[in-house]
């Protein structure tokens, strides 16, 4: 069973900003369910979703990349600007020993944050991702661009859907959703509002 | 009882035409685009408590933890007789809760296996990061290969196979040490 895994998505940081602490995610298809890998580095913790129980898999594109885009575009417009305003005049061959470090370090950064920019135009939009059982909804933390996601699920969807003896046609899921939804607001008078 | 598919942005419930579609749709409450994939599991009826019976005929097998109940399956690890309130069915398999907690802890029920300490990893990491600051290695050396050796039989990440961090970090350590007994000889015998 152990060497069953075969890689759905590569590790991926919780948030932005745990690169730190390490915290990666990422899936693994097994024979009868979906693997979900939290790892520390040195501490490894799986979530198994069957197939079987799996009710639902949604995502919405979140504006984290977008934002991302603004921040890492305005710090590169700056960065260009300054090495504009700092290159010395005449030729390269001329410069002082001050203005050529000045001039690597501002290019450096430039490279760097430009090169961030890239991988972040690169990836596409971002998302959130959920996973729905009878028991919990668990959030996917490696399935956090749309693309991927798509892909992801085009990979899952039809395991789900073997294992389940069946898929929902669009209307038919529409339909008894709403059904669900009028008999649930019996049974639970404190639910969300609902949308006609 | 399921309750209907909630928009994860805005917690309306979505109840149109938006559901395993191709590509995102927006929601009809807050407009973020989304996809919903719904399965046939979603609708599915959960299936009724099963109840332990009574016995009621002398010479019925009975529960081993509940004589007056009637047996309904053995314990797949330990053979023990079950009533329906003692068996744990865990994916087509019953055990008893004795064998279900011990299995646990001891990691034999794979599918009940849900967390692993990577060995390998901190064998390997107390090998190579102390090297940055290389006196710590007069300390860390030591540690790395003895967690090498005391884990190396250890259960691995049930992703990795292969003991190739265990077999560098003990190199490494091998050699600080080596590194260092050279060192403390050659200041003995200045």
């Amino acid at each position: 069973m152990d060497s069953k895994y075969v890689k759905l998505t590569s590790a991926r940081a919780r948030s932005s900003f745990a690169v730190a602490a390490m915290s990666r995610c990422s899936l693994w298809l097994g024979e009868d369910h979906l693997l979900s890998v939290d790892s520390s580095g040195y501490t490894e913790t799986y979530k198994r979703f069957y197939f079987q129980d799996i009710q639902a898999i949604q995502f919405y594109e979140t504006r984290r990349g977008i934002n991302w885009n603004i921040i890492l575009g305005t710090i590169v417009t700056v960065i260009f600007v300054l090495v504009m305003i700092a290159k010395p005049a005449g030729s390269p061959s001329n410069w002082q020993g001050g203005e050529i470090a000045w001039m690597v370090i501002l290019v450096i950064l430039l490279a760097i944050f430009g090169l961030f920019l890239v991988i972040n135009l690169i990836h596409g939009p971002t998302c959130k991702t959920y996973l729905r059982t009878a028991v919990q909804t668990e959030e996917l933390a490696a399935l956090s661009r749309v693309r991927r996601a798509n892909k992801a699920l085009a990979k899952i969807r039809p395991l789900i859907v073997a294992a389940q003896g069946g898929e929902l046609p669009p209307d038919v899921a529409a339909a008894w959703m709403q059904n669900l939804a009028a008999s649930g607001a019996k049974a639970a008078p404190d639910v969300p509002p609902r949308l006609s | 009882m399921n309750l209907p598919i909630q928009c994860p942005k805005c917690r309306a419930w979505l109840l149109q035409d938006i559901f395993n579609q191709p590509e995102l749709k927006p929601c009809p409450a807050c407009g973020v685009p989304l996809r919903v994939e719904v399965f046939p599991a979603m609708f599915r009826k959960a299936a009724a408590v099963q109840m332990s019976e009574t016995i009621l005929v002398e010479g019925e097998s009975s529960c081993f933890y509940h004589p007056g109940k009637k047996a309904v399956v053995p314990c797949d690890n330990c053979g023990k007789f079950l009533c329906a309130l003692c068996d744990c069915d865990l994916r087509g398999q019953h055990f008893c809760p004795n064998c279900l907690e011990t299995g646990k802890t001891r990691g034999k029920i794979k599918t009940l296996d849900n967390e692993r300490t990577l060995y390998d990893s901190i064998a390997l990491a107390l090998a190579v990061y102390p090297l940055l600051i290389f006196y710590f290695t007069l300390v860390t050396a030591p540690m790395a290969l003895f967690v090498a050796i005391r884990y190396w039989k250890a259960p691995k990440s049930i992703l990795r196979r292969t003991k190739v961090r265990f077999v560098i970090a003990m190199i490494l350590a091998t050699l600080q040490i080596a590194g260092w007994a050279t060192f403390f000889i050659i200041l003995a015998t200045k």
